[in-house]
């Protein structure tokens, strides 16, 4: 088993009251779960914890999780160096607001593939050009000296996909990434996370508010609502045959082209 | 079929930019809109569907082309002509935590349009705000709310509740939906249509998914890079002849694990719109491709009754 959250519960500040609670599931490699649900179900805060990286005040209060063996809560900074960017990385709903403006995108995907290994700056950039061209982008030279505005949606998402699956982590990570994309981007860009995951064999969790992609690319889903797991099975099960109320009226109002019409 | 309300008749728009180069936005798009019924513009980012409405909405002028409004151009309005014409034509932005002032309580929010053209009297504020937030089903108690004490859902229902307030003929919704989960999206859509029902409002929705639009709109619009290449009724959709919107409909994800194999991915990126090609607009991106289609630009043509393609090969 590759990743194993118990009863998960996280409080933000002072708030007594734990914002997610009780969240339990587990991960086999290449395994593919997506998290659905609506906006402050707290499907968020479930991924930001296994990186630990909660926003301001957050903290796990309660549960634990074992990723390969090793129990993440009790890891020091540098054992979260070592984890984060190497095992475990994470895609952004916006991998362009993850970088920074002013430097070029080439600047800090090397800097990032440095931090984390001990490549020269030649043979870095020699990788980043590879994982460029592995998510399909052309002129990976180019890109490398632009901006993060210079690039389109679909293409700073791709570049921020290239640098998370720069060492081949285990796990991926990923919050929301194609909800700020254009329908054909998102098509194109889930087919590529597809493709890496089913090539490299790595895990992935997915939070999307979009049902469809979920039940494309997941083996397992998880339907969250208030901070508590609404349903969690196969991903055919929990479609066909949902449990909870909440979830068949979130089956119900996905629309679906040739489907009810209200006019 | 009800009387012709609303119709676009080859507008063109161009942006100037630097180089002395223009960017055209929309090229020859001509639509009609048909009273009471929903027309739904869909495409990508950056395809014009945007300037489109902005157009209609009269906040931007045309470079050539017409926008009749019952018959009369409304581009060449100006002055109180032209701001009496946005009584008839209101609109729902995408954003409804951007579309409000945060310090204005939702009654003032509700209600500014109609003291902005004296249609009611201050004192009269309070009860009108009541009675328009009953129509969007909201209770009445949230006149004395500020926006930021809603949830987006509830935001959106405020939003249409103020485009309704001067009772117009036309709403336009700019992806009024995209912002909002599922459930909520569902539950605004049904909003729309009941209100559709009850006052016989006329909707232009811009949105750029197909499933969406596939519920409740009587006819669909399809726009890539400035052009207009397929209109056709929505309930027809799955009818589409166009290699474009057979892509934006393979490219919707579905919980029906069935239809997820017929999920298909167009190539590349939409290009700029700085130097759109000859020939098609969408020749790089097709499949079906041909010698033709890089030289001759397809006409806009009726393959079929209310059957509009921009295409010479149409599938």
């Amino acid at each position: 088993m590759l990743l194993d959250v118990k009863n998960l519960a996280v409080s933000y500040g002072k708030n007594p009251n734990p914002t997610i609670v009780g969240v339990s599931f587990d991960l086999n490699d290449g395994e593919i779960l997506a998290i659905v649900g609506e906006s402050g179900s707290g499907k968020t805060t479930v991924i930001r914890a296994i990186l630990n990286v909660l926003p301001g005040g957050g903290r796990v209060s309660d549960g634990s999780i074992v990723f390969e063996g090793k129990n993440l809560l009790e890891l020091d900074a540098g054992g979260w160096r070592n984890l984060r960017g190497k095992n475990i990385s994470m895609i952004f709903q916006d991998s362009g607001n993850m970088m920074n403006p002013v430097h070029t995108i080439g600047k800090q995907f090397v800097e990032y593939i440095q931090v984390h290994s001990d490549l020269d700056k030649k043979s870095a950039r020699a990788v980043a050009i590879e994982k460029l061209e592995l998510m399909n982008l052309p002129n990976p030279e180019n890109i490398l000296n632009s901006y993060t505005f210079e690039l389109s949606g679909g293409m700073r998402q791709r570049v921020g996909i290239a640098m998370a699956i720069t060492f081949q982590p285990k796990l991926l990570l990923a919050d929301e990434p194609t909800s700020a994309l254009d329908v054909t981007t998102q098509a194109q860009i889930v087919g590529e996370l597809m493709f890496i995951t089913r090539g490299s064999g790595a895990a992935m969790i997915i939070v999307t508010h979009n049902i469809g992609v979920a039940s494309y690319l997941a083996d397992n889903l998880m339907v969250m609502s208030g901070g508590r797991v609404v349903e969690y099975g196969k991903t055919a099960d929990v479609i066909n045959r949902p449990q909870a109320a909440y979830t068949k009226t979130l089956l119900a109002s996905v629309p679906e082209i040739g489907g009810r019409r209200y006019v | 079929m009800s009387e012709m309300i609303l119709s676009v008749e080859h507008l063109t728009k161009k942006f100037p930019v630097s180089g002395g180069r223009f960017l055209t936005a929309c090229d020859d798009i001509s639509l009609n809109v048909r009273k009471g019924e929903t027309v739904a513009v869909v495409g990508e980012s950056g395809c014009g569907k945007t300037t489109l409405l902005k157009a209609i909405m009269n906040m931007q002028k045309p470079t050539s082309g017409k926008i009749l409004f019952h018959g009369e151009d409304i581009t060449q309005l100006t002055g109180e002509a032209k701001r009496q014409n946005y009584r008839h034509i209101q609109m729902v932005f995408q954003d409804p935590t951007a579309a409000f002032n945060p310090k204005m309580k939702i009654r003032d929010i509700v209600c500014e349009p109609l003291l902005n053209f004296d249609l009611i009297s201050a004192s009269d504020v309070d009860t009108k705000a009541r009675e328009l937030l009953t129509q969007v089903d909201l209770p009445a108690d949230f006149v004395s709310r500020y926006p930021h004490n809603m949830s987006g859902g509830q935001r959106q229902r405020v939003a249409i509740a103020r485009a309704l307030a001067l009772e117009p003929e036309i709403i336009a919704c700019d992806e009024a939906t995209s912002a909002l989960d599922v459930s909520v999206q569902d539950t605004i859509i049904k909003l729309l249509v009941k209100l559709q029902r009850e006052k016989g409002i006329t909707y232009i929705f811009i949105c750029h998914d197909m499933a969406l639009v596939s519920l409740f709109s009587h006819r669909v619009a399809v726009m890539y890079l400035g052009n207009m290449m397929e209109k056709l009724d929505g309930d027809k959709l799955n009818g589409a002849r166009h290699p474009y919107t057979q892509a934006l409909l393979k490219a919707v994800f579905s919980t029906d694990q069935a239809k997820n194999q017929y999920i298909g991915i167009l190539p590349g990126d939409i290009p700029s719109p700085l130097d759109i090609p000859s020939g098609c607009p969408f020749q790089n991106r097709c499949e079906y491709c041909r010698a033709r289609c890089q030289s001759e630009k397809p006409a806009f043509r009726e393959l079929e009754p209310n059957h509009f393609v921009a295409c010479h090969y149409p599938l």
